[in-house]
């Protein structure tokens, strides 16, 4: 009851932030954006023609009533239709949105699960062999780019120099076996490059729980080396923990993966916000970017409540 | 342990023919710093009779904790590490022991209480929780025996609605409950030896006493041995049969505490009861100052740790090391020239 007295308020507080990101938004791409009036028009347009576009783009508005338009926009999923294709912007990020979850999604967690088990046994066995050889391997994994590890995964498991089991790019999936099929390599990639940059921020966050006397405490009342990390300090670790996954969470979803996306050639937000991009599509790049916002406020939202879940600490007044 | 020193006294032996809860002999804990090797602990033995509360007094750094630590062999590690020496606890030597064996003697043969209550329990645990964990380990108790014993403890310690506190989180109790807290979790499993180290220290002046005072109370009713650290010679005095001093790392006396406050043999020990401040309503909790800096652990002097800030120091002291000897019985000094 509390709690959700507590996740009640921590929304209404958020009320203000949502104005704040979607300000900032209309600002740099409506506001003093890019003027699509000449690419909305044909060749050699007469004055009135102009007008007649600005008036429709809503151009000659005031500056409230335009934000009041973009805002009206974000409410309704309304977000215009694609410059390049025409197609309404919300059927294209339906259509697309669940392709990057499905996407990312194994990846995901798997690299956020393994990354905590290994920053356990690596802080379990701090500075010691074991320790450093994660380290190593986590800082090595940190330091390869990106495209050279899609690079390689392909060649190594999608083509006839590797294994060649799994599709090179694509994504035809009717059914669980094309799901696995498809999604595995991407999944391979995802936590290669997340588990270093995971696996070394988990542990620092557990060490540093570690060296806490409350560890100490439980240490001297006999209680196990396995309980004291499994129990003791993984609920506290979860605090900060939680906070970095969940706040991950937002660029999953809507931003994509645009670098897995692209070099899969998936049809994920990621791939589509990559073409918006490149060709100047607008109302498509304002509705992920936007979106991504807000989502970003809501996992803000989301972690506070968390928080209190986790936390007893975090009083229902702060 | 080839230049193990034979001739480190044996401190309050067993005068009664009962066997001693703690022997320490020959004790060295060191630690690798940046410095190099520190010996925190160098060389030193006592021991503390069942029932006996014996106090350790001493500056800042001297080496207490990491003598009370080195019992339940809670010493960091690394850094730290039980260099040499025995430490018989209830008549096993526990420095040879692993991990698991150490466990079971935890929160059960001896238990120790921090300075700390604001941060000595666990931020995310109810207060139950954590008191039950204690005594399902050592008691394996039922999780409703656990419950009703840890709320009969904290009846014990005059925690009030002891229930209602067995729910909450150590966020919502004072420093002085917490503190309370933490001595009914140490006595939960009935110890032999309580080492309580500075448990006042934290805490407002006003419920410094109180704690005191139920640590006090508690000992004696249980007959439980205790060695009690602090900066306090007051609280010595009203606490304590016995008391260590100690400086850089080394005992320099033990005496019984009448004995003690009478005649101080050791010239620091003088130094210390000589800048208790007559008037002790505005205690700083910390000890009374002597003139000078005490030496870097990682930079010794060749002869008495003690020479640089001594008004008796001469070229013998400067040379050699005094030991402890005895210089009257129940008193025993490392000076060679005692008061
Ligand atoms: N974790 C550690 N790492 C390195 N050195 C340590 C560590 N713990 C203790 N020491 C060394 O051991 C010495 C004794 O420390 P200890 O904590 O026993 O002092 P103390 O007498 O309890 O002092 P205080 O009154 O301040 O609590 C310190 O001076 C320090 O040099
Ligand atoms: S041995 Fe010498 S320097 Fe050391 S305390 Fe005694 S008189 Fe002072
Ligand atoms: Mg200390």
């Amino acid at each position: 009851m509390e709690t959700l007295q507590f996740a009640f308020r921590k929304i209404l507080y958020a009320i203000p932030l949502l104005f704040g990101v979607t300000l900032i938004s209309f600002l740099l791409m409506v506001y003093f954006g890019p003027d699509l009036t000449y690419s909305l028009i044909g060749k050699n347009p007469t004055a009135e023609q102009i007008a007649e576009v600005r008036t429709q783009l809503g151009y000659d508005q005031p500056f409230f009533i335009r934000y009041g338009m973009f805002l009206k926009e974000m409410v309704t999923f309304d977000f215009g239709n694609s410059l390049s294709t025409g197609e309404r912007v919300s059927s294209i990020l339906l259509r697309t949105v669940p392709v990057s979850f499905a996407v990312a999604l194994p990846g995901f967690v798997l690299s956020e699960l393994l990354a905590l088990a290994l920053a356990l046994i690596a802080a379990n066995h701090r500075g010691g062999f074991v320790d450093k050889g994660i380290m190593v391997f986590a800082v090595v994994g940190m330091s390869i780019s990106f495209l050279i590890v899609v690079i390689v995964f392909q060649i190594a498991f999608c083509s006839i120099y590797g294994l060649n089991l799994f599709p090179v790019q694509g994504w035809v999936v009717s059914n669980v076996a094309d799901y696995f099929h498809y999604v595995a390599v991407p999944t391979m990639v995802i936590v290669f490059v997340g588990l270093g940059y995971n696996t070394r921020f988990f542990r620092a966050v557990i060490v540093e729980e570690l060296n806490r006397d409350y560890v100490r405490t439980a240490r001297a009342y006999g209680v196990s080396r396995f309980r004291i990390l499994s129990a003791h300090i993984l609920k506290n670790a979860m605090i900060p923990i939680s906070t970095r996954v969940i706040i991950s969470l937002p660029f999953v979803v809507i931003a994509g993966n645009l670098v897995i996306e692209r070099y899969f050639n998936i049809p994920g937000v990621g791939l589509i916000t990559y073409n918006a991009i490149t060709t100047g599509d607008l109302p498509i790049v304002k509705a992920v970017v936007t979106s991504t916002a807000i989502l970003y406020v809501i996992a803000l939202v989301f972690t506070d409540i968390v928080y209190r879940m986790i936390d007893p600490r975090v009083a229902l007044n702060s | 342990m080839s230049d193990a020193n034979p001739s480190a006294g044996e401190v309050g032996a067993d005068r009664s023919g009962t066997d001693p809860v703690l022997r320490v002999e020959d004790l060295v804990v060191e630690f690798s710093t940046e410095k190099g090797r520190i010996r925190a602990v160098d060389g030193i033995s006592f021991s503390v009779m069942p029932g006996e509360p014996v106090g350790i007094v001493g500056e800042s750094g001297c080496g207490k904790t990491v003598t009370a630590l080195s019992v339940l062999k809670l010493i960091p590690s690394p850094p730290g590490r039980i260099a040499r020496g025995r430490v018989i606890l209830d008549g096993r030597d526990v420095v040879p022991l692993g991990e698991r064996e150490m466990r079971r003697l935890r929160g059960n043969v001896a238990s120790m209480i921090f300075q700390e209550p604001m941060t000595a329990l666990n931020p995310v645990f109810t207060i139950g929780s954590q008191m039950t964990e204690v005594l399902r380990i050592h008691r394996r108790m039922s999780r409703r025996e656990a419950r009703e014993h840890s709320i009969e403890m904290l009846h014990t310690v005059n925690i009030e609605s002891p229930a209602k506190r067995f729910t909450q989180y150590p966020h919502e109790l004072s420093g002085g409950m917490r503190q309370r807290v933490m001595i009914a979790m140490a006595l939960s499993c009935d110890p032999k030896l309580l080492l309580a180290d500075e448990p006042s220290t934290a805490l407002d002046v006003t419920v410094q006493a109180q704690v005191m005072e139920e640590i006090r109370r508690l000992q004696e009713e249980r007959r439980m041995s205790m060695i009690l650290i602090t900066h306090d010679l007051g609280v010595i005095a009203e606490t304590c049969r016995r008391v260590i001093v100690m400086y850089c790392g080394k005992i320099v006396e033990v005496s019984d505490t009448r004995g003690l406050f009478a005649h101080p043999r050791h010239p620091y020990t003088s130094g210390l009861l000589a800048s208790i401040p007559k008037v002790r309503e505005k205690k700083i909790g910390r000890l009374p100052t002597i003139k000078g800096m005490v030496p870097d652990l990682a930079d010794l002097p060749k002869g008495c740790r003690f020479a640089d800030r001594c008004p008796k120091a001469t070229a013998q002291c400067r040379e050699k090391e005094p030991e402890l000897v005895e210089v009257s019985p129940g008193q025993q000094v490392a000076c060679f020239y005692p008061d």
